[in-house]
């Protein structure tokens, strides 16, 4: 039976209606890329066909999805000095985004569940010290910061429930050529706060690892795993994944010894799904599949292929030669090709992104 | 109509591999020749320089009487090592073939274990699980040239060793003809999801030469070059058999000889490969212990700039022409 409130807020919704990712052709990821000398952020279905192409002013590195709106946040490449809100169903850019004087955007960013904040990773320009920037998303003005509690903050996703984790990649940068200037003294860590921005935890990784720089996160059932990338001798193989549960120490989880050294000791993207995670590296030109607990299942070769993001139980991962994959242990599956070089992300769409 | 059926024949013809009946015109360089006239060969030449050190370390363990075809069969495998794709890749065996660089020892620490140990260990199947940098070159060269005397007969691991060795070329030059080299050059076809395009086969072939001139540059010369105020001899690849100059040679050779088969039109780029193979060639300091010397250093220092030109000139004439570049991601990651 209709109550009258109920009525009130359905003639609400009608008179003024609230835009939809369906309004934008439900697509299911956003990857940025480029065509010729353009840049482009395309919106995807699971399929891998491209539902929209949207022009971007340079080369973007990660999109953050608007859980409900159909609003793409396209972060600029380190050192980023803008990142653009598009709006998907028209391409128009709906706001732009400027860090405060001295700070700069460090490639991601994650709204909350409601989507009515928008968290950006940032480094204070002299220094690298990371900075959470808080944006509200009703006008996307700059409503606060939180510090990151590490050097060169890269990632940071929410967990279910609202807190946040921040993968502070520990590397100092020169703040306009990205020059790296504290390989002798890094020492990244996974930091988490809780909704309100208070720090809960905090994990580094052990002394012999501390030149494993932490850059990219996914979701696990009890934490998040974490893709590395080492910065140290390249000839030394080290692990490029770890897991870790608030609480507890992180795990590393090696490669297999025949594969311990195909990703070239970069992990480029992380992703979770199908209680399996799946690392991608560009410079080694594979996908390595883990279990939940780490162990190594798979390792699939692709040059190039740096995108990756659940497909199902399954994974989908994007090359820089246009190709997209659905890749589980058994193998790497050719879903589609486009002539777009597919660049570092491919970002689910949804609440779960 | 009479033509257009004549020019599908000849094209079907030289997609076959006939390219040598043409006696005018230029010489075709691309891929498939690549596959068929660089990269089969040089398996099969792995397989069989390796099958003949096997065999004659069935006969002797004596050094001196392996020296020449373990040489032969290393100047076999850097013919092809710079090959970081195919068969080679599968189960860890090029890292097995040659664990190098090896900055913690990993290999000394693996392969102690299986001096003197059970010979149910050195038996193929075993062997072939040992971790893979206690197999190998390297593992051969540490029995054949010891920094020490070795107390423990060695005989039966430098055996197991080679064997080891002839089965995974065997297994590499098999995979080869029997799948691989179909999957190269069937690229683009329905059905391979390996190569989309035949261009993905230029790339990923231009992706290794620059790989490869990286690797001789950065670390073949890189790692025992070290500073000026300190060079590091002792670093040096395949040292105790007096090997690192040579395996800077064979492999700028070997790079050489697929840039040339892959395209016709990169004369600058041969220019540089040749002027680093003179003055590769020019060097006498086979194990790199001249650099401890400023003259040395020097020199090695050069052939390293000329290593580094030939892979700029391929970066930018070679890519140009095979119309690839090293991939969007892999250039410039994030």
């Amino acid at each position: 039976m209709a109550t009258r409130r109920g009525f009130l807020a359905g003639l609400a919704a009608l008179s003024l209606p609230v835009p939809s990712w369906a309004d934008a052709g439900s697509p299911e990821y956003l990857a940025a890329g480029k065509i010729g000398d353009d840049f482009v952020l395309h919106g995807l279905d699971g399929s891998g066909a491209t539902l929209f192409t949207l022009p971007l002013p340079a080369r973007g590195h990660a999109a953050a999805a608007h859980p409900t709106r159909p609003l793409a946040v396209a972060f600029a490449r380190r050192p980023g000095v803008f990142a653009l809100v598009l709006d998907c169903r028209t391409g128009e850019i709906a706001h732009r985004l400027t860090p405060p004087e001295g700070r700069q955007f460090n490639g991601h960013g994650a709204f909350s569940e409601d989507g009515s904040l928008l968290m950006t990773s940032e480094v204070v320009a002299e220094g690298s010290a990371g900075r959470v920037g808080l944006w509200e998303t009703a006008g996307f003005t700059r409503i606060g910061e939180w510090d990151s509690h590490g050097l060169g903050p890269h990632e940071l996703r929410r967990l279910p429930g609202g807190r946040i984790v921040v993968a502070n990649g520990g590397i100092e940068t020169d703040p306009t050529d990205r020059t790296l200037l504290n390989l002798d003294t890094m020492r990244p860590n996974l930091a988490l706060f809780s909704a309100e921005g208070a720090l809960l935890d905090l994990a580094e990784l052990p002394e012999e690892l501390r030149q494993n720089s932490i850059r990219h996160l996914a979701l696990t059932a009890t934490g998040v795993a974490f893709a590395m990338q080492w910065q140290g001798d390249p000839a030394e193989p080290v692990p490029l994944l770890g897991l870790w549960t608030p609480g507890a120490a992180p795990v590393l989880c090696p490669a297999a010894e025949a594969e311990m050294f195909t990703l070239q000791g970069y992990a480029g993207s992380i992703a979770c799904a199908g209680g399996r995670v799946a690392l991608t590296s560009p410079r080694g030109g594979a996908v390595m599949i883990f279990s939940e607990t780490g162990a190594p299942l798979a390792t699939h070769r692709r040059a190039d292929l740096c995108g990756v993001a659940p497909l199902g139980t399954a994974f989908i991962a994007t090359d820089g030669a246009g190709g997209l994959w659905r890749a589980t242990p058994e193998a790497l599956e050719p879903l589609s090709r486009a002539d777009v070089a597919w660049d570092n992300h491919l970002v689910p769409v949804g609440l779960t992104a | 109509m009479t033509i257009r059926i004549r020019l599908a024949v000849l094209a079907c013809f030289l997609a076959a591999g006939g390219a040598l009946a043409l006696g005018a015109g230029p010489a075709r360089a691309d891929y498939p020749e690549a596959v068929r006239q660089t990269l089969l060969p040089g398996y099969a030449d792995f397989r069989a320089a390796t099958a003949d050190l096997a065999a004659k370390a069935a006969e002797t363990c004596d050094p001196a009487a392996l020296a020449a075809p373990f040489n032969a069969a290393w100047d076999a495998w850097l013919e092809v090592q710079w090959l970081r794709l195919g068969p080679a890749e599968d189960q860890g065996r090029a890292l097995a073939i040659a664990f190098w660089p090896d900055p913690k020892g990993m290999g000394a620490k693996a392969q102690k274990a299986l001096i003197g140990a059970d010979p149910a260990l050195l038996a193929p199947e075993a062997f072939a699980q040992q971790s893979v940098a206690a197999r190998g070159f390297f593992s051969l060269e540490r029995l054949l040239y010891p920094a020490t005397p070795l107390a423990a007969d060695t005989c039966p691991l430098i055996r197991a060793t080679a064997d080891d060795l002839a089965r995974m070329a065997a297994a590499i030059e098999t995979d080869w003809t029997g799948s691989y080299a179909d999957v190269m050059l069937t690229a683009g076809a329905p059905g391979n999801a390996t190569f989309l395009t035949e261009s993905e086969v230029r790339q990923a072939l231009f992706t290794q030469i620059a790989t490869g001139l990286e690797f001789i540059k950065d670390q073949r010369i890189g790692r025992p070059l070290g500073t000026f105020d300190k060079p590091r001899p002792e670093l040096a690849e395949a040292r105790a058999s007096g090997r690192s100059l040579r395996n800077v040679l064979v492999s700028l050779q070997a790079l050489r000889a697929m840039t040339e088969t892959l395209s016709p039109n990169a004369p600058q780029t041969l220019a540089a490969f040749d002027h680093a193979i003179q003055l590769a060639q020019a060097l006498d300091d086979p194990d790199f212990s001249g650099i401890a010397d400023p003259s040395g250093w020097l020199k090695l220092q050069i052939l390293q700039q000329a290593v580094d030109a030939t892979r700029q000139k391929a970066l930018s004439e070679l890519a140009r022409d095979l119309g690839v570049d090293l991939g969007f991601n892999a250039a410039d990651g994030d």
